[in-house]
Parts: C-alpha cells; sequence; structure tokens
C-alpha cells in the first residue's frame, strides 16, 4: 500500500531531522544504567546471583521502545496542530489504512533505535545472547514497538490539543515504566500494583526480552515471569485494540482541532 | 450529458446546539466556476468539508461527480482537491517531499508522480524554492505550494477554502491567474469560498450565505439586477439587512 509506505517515510525523514531527538533516544538508556543503575546495584549488592546492569538491560530496551514508539505516535497530536492530519484526511484513503501508516512508522522507529542501542548497551555490559535469544529479542522489539505505536496512536487521536500533552506523557510513560519489570521484578509488587502490571503492554514486552536475554538467569528467578506465548498473544492483542480505536478518532471533527477552532471564531 | 458536478439536497450540519448549516439545496454543473459568498461563521468552510466527505451530515444528502458524501466517501476523495483555508503541509518537509508524501497517499506511482511534481513546482513558480523547507517559504508560496498538493491528482473538482485569505494583493492576484489556468486547461470544476465580494465577482455562479442558510443564488449579473443594485456587497445588504465585513454568527 503506497499511502502505507509514505506515511512511515514521512515518519523517518522527519526523525531523522530532528538530531536531538536522535541523540536523546540513544543516550536516555545509558544515563538510566549510569544513574539507576547505580542505585539499585548498591540495594542489589550481596546477591550475586545477577549482576543489576545485565538484569536492567532488557528493561532499557523496552524503554527505548517505549519512549521511541510512542513519540511517534504522538507526533499525532501535532499533525492535527499543523493540520497535516487534514492533508491525510482528505487523501482517498481509509481511517484503517491512516492508522496503520502511523502504527508501523512508530514500529520502524522502536524498531531501529532499540537496534541501535542494544548494539551499543549488550557489549558494555557483557551480555551475548544466543542466536535463538536474538531473534526472540528482535521478534519482542518488533511486537512491542507495534503494540505502543497502536495504543501510542489511540491516545494521541483522542487528545485535542498539545497542552494536554505533557500531562499525559508523565500519566501514561512513568507508570507504564516503573510497572513494566524493567528496573525489578513484577512479582514484587503488591498485589494491586501487580494487577496494573498486566494491563501494561510494556509489561509483557520487557518479559519477552527477557525471555530472550536473560535465559542463563532464569533459574535465579531473573529471567521471565510469564510464559512467552502469552507476551506474544498479549502484545499482539493490544496492537490490534490501539488499530481499532485509533482508526475513528482519527477522523473526528475532520482532524480540526478545538484551538485552530477557537482562533476561527 | 455532462452529471452534476455537486448536488445538495437538504444537506444540513449542527455542531451541539449551534447550526452550522440549516438546509442546502444545491447544484454546481461540471466545469462550472462556482463562487459561496459569505461573513466569517456563515458556514462556508462546514458545506466544503461536508461535500468532501470529512464531516458527516447531519441531515441530507449530497453527490459529488455522482458519488454519495456518506456511502462512497473514497470515491467522492477521489474526484476531488481541496485546498484547506489554513496550510495542510508539513512545515519541516520541503516543498518536494511534501508533494512525494501526497503523491503517494493518492496513490500515484513515482513515475507518474514525479514528472507531474515537476511540472507543477514549475508552473506554480516553486521551481527554486522546491527543496526548500515550507517553513522558510512566504505565504503566497505556501499557498501555491498547497494548491500544487490539491492538483497533483488531477481532480475533476476543486474546493477552494478562501484560498487567498490573508494574503497581499499583489500576491492574491497572481494566485488568481494561476487558478484561471487551471481552470482552462482542464476543464475543472472550482468551488470556490470566499468572504471578499471581487473574487466572487468572476465566478459564473455565486451562492451568497448567512447564518448557515443560502440568501442569494444566481450569475453576479442576474444578482445584481434582480436585487436592483450594482454591487455585490450591496446584494449582500439588501438580502440579509447587514453587510458582508460584519460577522455574521455571534
Ligand atoms: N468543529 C466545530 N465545532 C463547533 N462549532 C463549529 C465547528 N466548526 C464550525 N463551527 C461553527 O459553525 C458555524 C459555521 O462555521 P464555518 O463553517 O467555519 O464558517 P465559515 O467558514 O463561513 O467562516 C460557526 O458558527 C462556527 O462557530
Ligand atoms: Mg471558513
Amino acid at each position: 500500500m503506497r499511502a502505507v509506505y509514505g506515511i512511515v517515510v514521512r515518519e523517518l525523514v522527519r526523525f531523522l531531522r530532528q538530531r536531538g531527538r536522535v541523540l536523546a533516544s540513544i543516550g536516555r538508556p545509558f544515563v538510566w544504567l549510569i544513574f539507576a543503575g547505580a542505585g539499585y546495584a548498591a540495594v542489589f549488592a550481596g546477591r550475586n546471583e545477577i549482576d543489576y546492569r545485565v538484569y536492567m538491560a532488557p528493561g532499557l530496551l523496552g524503554m527505548v521502545v517505549m519512549f521511541g514508539a510512542l513519540l511517534a505516535a504522538l507526533s499525532t497530536v501535532t499533525d492535527r496542530d499543523a493540520g497535516v492530519l487534514r492533508m491525510v484526511l482528505v487523501a482517498p484513503i481509509r481511517r484503517g489504512t491512516i492508522a496503520l501508516g502511523k502504527a508501523l512508522g512508530a514500529t520502524v522507529l522502536g524498531t531501529t533505535q532499540a537496534v541501535v542501542v542494544a548494539a551499543l548497551l549488550l557489549p558494555l555490559v557483557h551480555l551475548r545472547p544466543s542466536i535463538a535469544g536474538a531473534l526472540l529479542a528482535a521478534v519482542a522489539v518488533v511486537l512491542s514497538s507495534l503494540a505502543m505505536g497502536a495504543l501510542g496512536l489511540a491516545l494521541a487521536a483522542s487528545i485535542r490539543s498539545l497542552e494536554n500533552f505533557a500531562g499525559v506523557m508523565n500519566f501514561v510513560v512513568f507508570p507504564m515504566l516503573f510497572l513494566s519489570g524493567a528496573l525489578y521484578p513484577v512479582r514484587h509488587l503488591g498485589p494491586v500494583l501487580r494487577l496494573v502490571a498486566y494491563v501494561n503492554p510494556l509489561a509483557y514486552g520487557v518479559d519477552l526480552l527477557k525471555h530472550a536475554l536473560l535465559g542463563a538467569w532464569a533459574s535465579a528467578g531473573y529471567g521471565g515471569e510469564m510464559s512467552s506465548w502469552l507476551d506474544i498473544a498479549a502484545l499482539v492483542g493490544f496492537a490490534v485494540v490501539g488499530l481499532v480505536a485509533a482508526a475513528p478518532l482519527l477522523a473526528r471533527e475532520g482532524g480540526v482541532t478545538r484551538t485552530a477552532f477557537r482562533q476561527r471564531v | 450529458m455532462t452529471a452534476a458536478a455537486i448536488e445538495a439536497r437538504g444537506l444540513g450540519k449542527d455542531f451541539g446546539t449551534i447550526r452550522a448549516l440549516e438546509q442546502l439545496d444545491l447544484d454546481v454543473r461540471a466545469g462550472e466556476f462556482f463562487g459561496l459568498l459569505g461573513p466569517n461563521g456563515a458556514g462556508k468552510t462546514t458545506t466544503v468539508h461536508l461535500l468532501a466527505t470529512l464531516l458527516a451530515p447531519t441531515r441530507g444528502t449530497a453527490r459529488v461527480v455522482g458519488h454519495d458524501v456518506v456511502r462512497d466517501d473514497l470515491a467522492v476523495r477521489r474526484a476531488i482537491g481541496l485546498v484547506f483555508q489554513e496550510t495542510t503541509l508539513d512545515r519541516d518537509l520541503t516543498v518536494q517531499e511534501n508533494l512525494r508524501f501526497a503523491g503517494r497517499l493518492w496513490n500515484l506511482p513515482g513515475p507518474l508522480a514525479v514528472p507531474r511534481i515537476e511540472g507543477l513546482v514549475r508552473q506554480f513558480g516553486l521551481l527554486e524554492r522546491r527543496d526548500d523547507p515550507v517553513r522558510t517559504l512566504s505565504g503566497g508560496m505556501r499557498r501555491a505550494a498547497d494548491l500544487a498538493r490539491g492538483m497533483l491528482h488531477e481532480p475533476r473538482v476543486l474546493f477552494l477554502d478562501e484560498p487567498t485569505a490573508g494574503l497581499d494583493p499583489r500576491t492574491r492576484r497572481s494566485l488568481w491567474e494561476l487558478i484561471g489556468r487551471l481552470r482552462q486547461a482542464s476543464g475543472l470544476t472550482v468551488f470556490l469560498t470566499t468572504h471578499y465580494v471581487e473574487e466572487a465577482e468572476p465566478c459564473d455562479r455565486v451562492a451568497v450565505m448567512d447564518h448557515g442558510r443560502l440568501v442569494a443564488l444566481g450569475t453576479p449579473a442576474e444578482l445584481k439586477r434582480t436585487t436592483g443594485v450594482t454591487s455585490l456587497e450591496e446584494v449582500f445588504l439588501a438580502r440579509t439587512g447587514h453587510a458582508l465585513g460584519e460577522t455574521g454568527a455571534g
């Protein structure tokens, strides 16, 4: 589908042109590795089944995917504000096609960023996955990007203005990160938070990444906590739900923002 | 026989309690240069968005080149070009990148799109600026690029929603020359909305709209004759009781 390709290409070009965004996305996990890693490593000290920095690696990759895919999908808010969304809406394509294009754009961005970070991070923490592990990690990264991209899109399509954007980011991103198992195992959480973790797409992505990368430490209790198939099914499920929800939301009010509308009155 | 380009029957749209468009009955012939004249808030943009399938009608029906705007929205969008009141170009991309993006959205294969973009960029005086980000273009050039985007897929009906609002008179004139040339070249139907009487003057027929209602319809000459006045400005005043410059809706 040419339209989907066009939407994906535009996302890529825009991303590569924003040098700050590229550097931030690659630098961010290393900042976490240094600062959060140092703190948690101290807490973990004395338990020498696993180096905390190794334990963090899947979570950090999950984090890269989350920021990469979510920020790409949330660009829909700026598209709406700048009017570009209306150019897309007046093209002879279905709303579902637009949603798919946007979600795939987020998938490509999330995946590419995760691959670049993995190439730097894994050697740094002396983590050498097996071939099968690396393949499963790739599957995890692609599916997580797609799920986060699709859900982010539904979120972005329901936001009317840029002002709401920052608040939503804080309300969504940080709980999602802390309840994902990226920094500590989900099973250490209380029952309520654990329940929240189960509706968190990032938790399944990180879990699958742990299956892929921490297989050697599984017996010590640091591998994936759910079955890989459940992780995969959940990620696919989230992707479908996000796409189905996003498609009609994109076309609301002909893609005109409240702000744009207010100025006209 | 040529089918009507646009047929609206009892077409209307409410936004909550605001009746943006009451009940519009309208026929626009193929190849016609049709003007919709009215003050801010009259319902012009709402009308265009309904005809372009971007809004769902609250009541009534409409057909564009024979396709129903609700049941056959894809076919309608394939046949029309729409230049929105505000620019829809991606300001961070270049003119060329925007047009390539549009070409893909309209499913034009590269070998078809590339020469067409080349031709439009040349024709619209954007040749030297085509690799510059849209953000760096003047208002007039940006409008020309918007117009190129709207014409890229060679639509049969072109909607222009206040295309010259905010432009200086000289740029407006050159944009009008451009639109005139497009019409002559292709027998294009043009549906123009405006709140400038002088832009409605050259139209084949003009519909005058106020508060979501048509108050007059005819050729500019007919309208002036039947109202017994000498300008469209006076036509508006006589039919609505207030001047065009005053905002219609409160
Ligand atoms: N998305 C919207 N939500 C609520 N009211 C709207 C919306 N769009 C337009 N309106 C209202 O509908 C009326 C007609 O607006 P519009 O079609 O934009 O007029 P025009 O294009 O002639 O200036 C105005 O009163 C405007 O406030
Ligand atoms: Mg308008």
